[in-house]
């Protein structure tokens, strides 16, 4: 590869990052972006019991060029395996500079209908989760001088879905728990951003699932199509970089123009 | 892969203001990535300043001294980018000014003061986005980015005509972002927070005491955004506010770095 003037800013020769959530799309994806940048890159799951998604995940990044990356499954939404896994990372990279965290689990369903458990299940996995690694890597960052987080979110966090009423809400308490984050430990070198994807094109959304909601949705898109897991890698690169240096506490979506819409 | 896709070399952007301060740094940023300039601003000797600096990048620019709050000039501007390109990759809408009306007590502002300040920050970015789209739309690709301020979100006291103006680019952006998603054309805006460009403000803001991150921005800081935004890398973000402002619109209903720390 041809390294340009332009990608100067936005290499991470040296750096050590931690990605939960790894078996996801996104996660992989920005696994990769980190290691096609030049860091070094522990993987961690959300859930447990994920072996074959995250066998993708350590191929992706094995050819991206770090070979057989450190994994660890892991619970995400689990006080001490959080803290295992960024003491792992610690110890298998040699310190933490970065943490990325693509970690979600969607409840549509009528309010009406909701239980506790589920209520339970829906905070812990996309909020708890993320306050769990937030916490920890942050612990360790302080004590060593720095860092920089980057959660991966969803444009949910910025608006109501019906029959998406505590997800949504779980989202949007991540993201004014990135702002404050960014504000408590700005002084202390660590910036703290939020990456919001529009509507993905995995399995499992219903966005993907033929029927009403999908194909309505993808009119509704300013891009007319789902967004590519893939096509998040270059915020989630300048983000992590010091081309953002000046940037904390904010987010930035890739939605092609979503948000803009009423 | 990923950090292919932030080449931008060959491309050409038009920067306006691209005289001094942040227009200045994006432009010598891009020219030092390999892109074209077509500087534009009212003084011809800024603009040289900022043509030589790119020279000796070994850099392409082409200076046109242009009122951009005048659409005429604007047009001309943009035909003259082409004729002497070929093509307009990028567009960066960065002058501005009218910062001397804030604090202004309301009395106290001409309608004449209005309505300059409005067009330089505003009518500006309309003109030079209606210049070039047509170009962008028959090539179906083009990257606007614009440039706003926290002002555009916030108010302050005794500052009308500037937040008002900011906060127009942010709607134009978000105007210009739905209705050329399906050209390939996306509109972004910066949103910086305090860059101050004198000493005077420098020791107004305090150095940067107050923000969050606790330094002012510097306009280097804005170089590698501006790559990014005019690359490939960005290409499914659009109409988007990129706020950099070291956490300062992150809060704003607590003192930061006054009381760092409650509790």
């Amino acid at each position: 590869m041809v390294r340009t003037e332009a990608m100067n800013d936005f290499l991470l020769s040296g750096r050590r990052a931690l990605v939960v959530g790894a078996e996801h799309p996104v996660g992989r994806t920005a696994a990769v972006a980190l290691v096609e940048a030049g860091a070094k890159v522990l993987l961690a799951s959300q859930d447990p019991d994920v072996t074959d998604a995250l066998e993708i995940t350590v191929k992706a990044v094995s050819d991206a060029g770090q070979p057989n990356p450190p994994v660890h499954m892991q619970s995400a939404v689990l006080r001490t395996d959080s803290k295992t896994t960024v003491e792992l990372a610690v110890k298998e990279l040699g310190g933490l500079d970065i943490l990325v965290t693509a970690l979600d689990k969607p409840l549509y369903a009528p309010a009406e209908t909701i239980d506790d458990a589920a209520l339970e299940q829906v905070w812990a996995s996309n909020f708890k989760s993320v306050w769990y690694a937030s916490q920890e890597a942050g612990q360790v960052m302080l004590q060593r001088g720095g860092g920089v987080m980057v959660h991966i979110n969803s444009v949910m966090a910025e608006r109501g879905v019906p029959n998406a009423t505590l997800y949504c809400a779980a989202k949007a308490a991540v993201l004014n728990l990135v702002r404050s984050l960014a504000l408590e430990w700005a002084r202390r070198n660590i910036r703290v951003n939020l990456l919001e994807c529009s509507w993905l094109d995995v399995p499992d959304s219903p966005a993907t699932q033929e029927g009403e909601f999908s194909s309505r949705l993808v009119r509704y898109l300013p891009y007319r199509r789902l967004l590519k897991p893939d096509e998040v890698a270059g915020a989630l690169l300048y983000l992590v970089s010091p081309a953002s240096a000046f940037v904390t506490g904010t987010s930035i979506a890739v939605d092609g123009g979503l948000l803009c819409r009423v | 892969m990923i950090l292919d896709n932030l080449n931008i070399a060959g491309k050409v952007a038009v920067v306006t203001g691209a005289g001094r301060g942040l227009g200045r740094a994006m432009a010598l940023k891009l020219a030092s990535c390999g892109v074209d300039i077509v500087a534009a601003s009212r003084t011809r000797s800024q603009l040289e300043e900022t043509a030589g600096r790119i020279r000796e990048l070994g850099g392409r620019c082409l200076t046109v001294p242009t009122d951009v709050a005048v659409s005429e000039q604007v047009d001309a501007m943009v035909a003259k980018a082409l004729s002497e390109f070929g093509r307009i990759d990028v567009l960066i809408n960065n002058a501005g000014g009218g910062e001397d009306q804030l604090g202004k007590p309301l009395d106290q502002i001409t309608d004449a003061e209005w309505r300059r300040g409005i067009d330089i920050n505003l009518s500006s970015q309309f003109y030079c986005a209606r210049a070039v789209i047509p170009h962008m739309v028959a090539r179906k690709s083009g990257k606007i980015i614009n440039v706003a301020s926290g002002y555009g979100l916030r108010g302050e006291k005794h500052n009308y005509m500037y937040a008002c103006a900011k906060g127009g680019v942010i709607q134009l952006t978000r105007s210009l972002a739905l209705t050329y998603a399906g050209d390939n054309i996306q509109t972004n805006c910066i949103v910086p927070g305090i860059f101050p460009h004198n000493e005077r403000l420098m020791q107004f803001f305090k150095g940067g005491k107050f923000i969050p991150i606790g330094r002012v921005g510097y306009d280097e800081d804005l170089g590698p955004l501006a790559v990014f935004l005019s690359s490939d890398a960005s290409n499914h973000i659009n109409g988007q506010l990129i706020v950099i402002d070291g956490g300062g619109l992150a809060g704003g209903i607590a003192p930061t770095g006054v009381i760092p720390q409650l509790g």
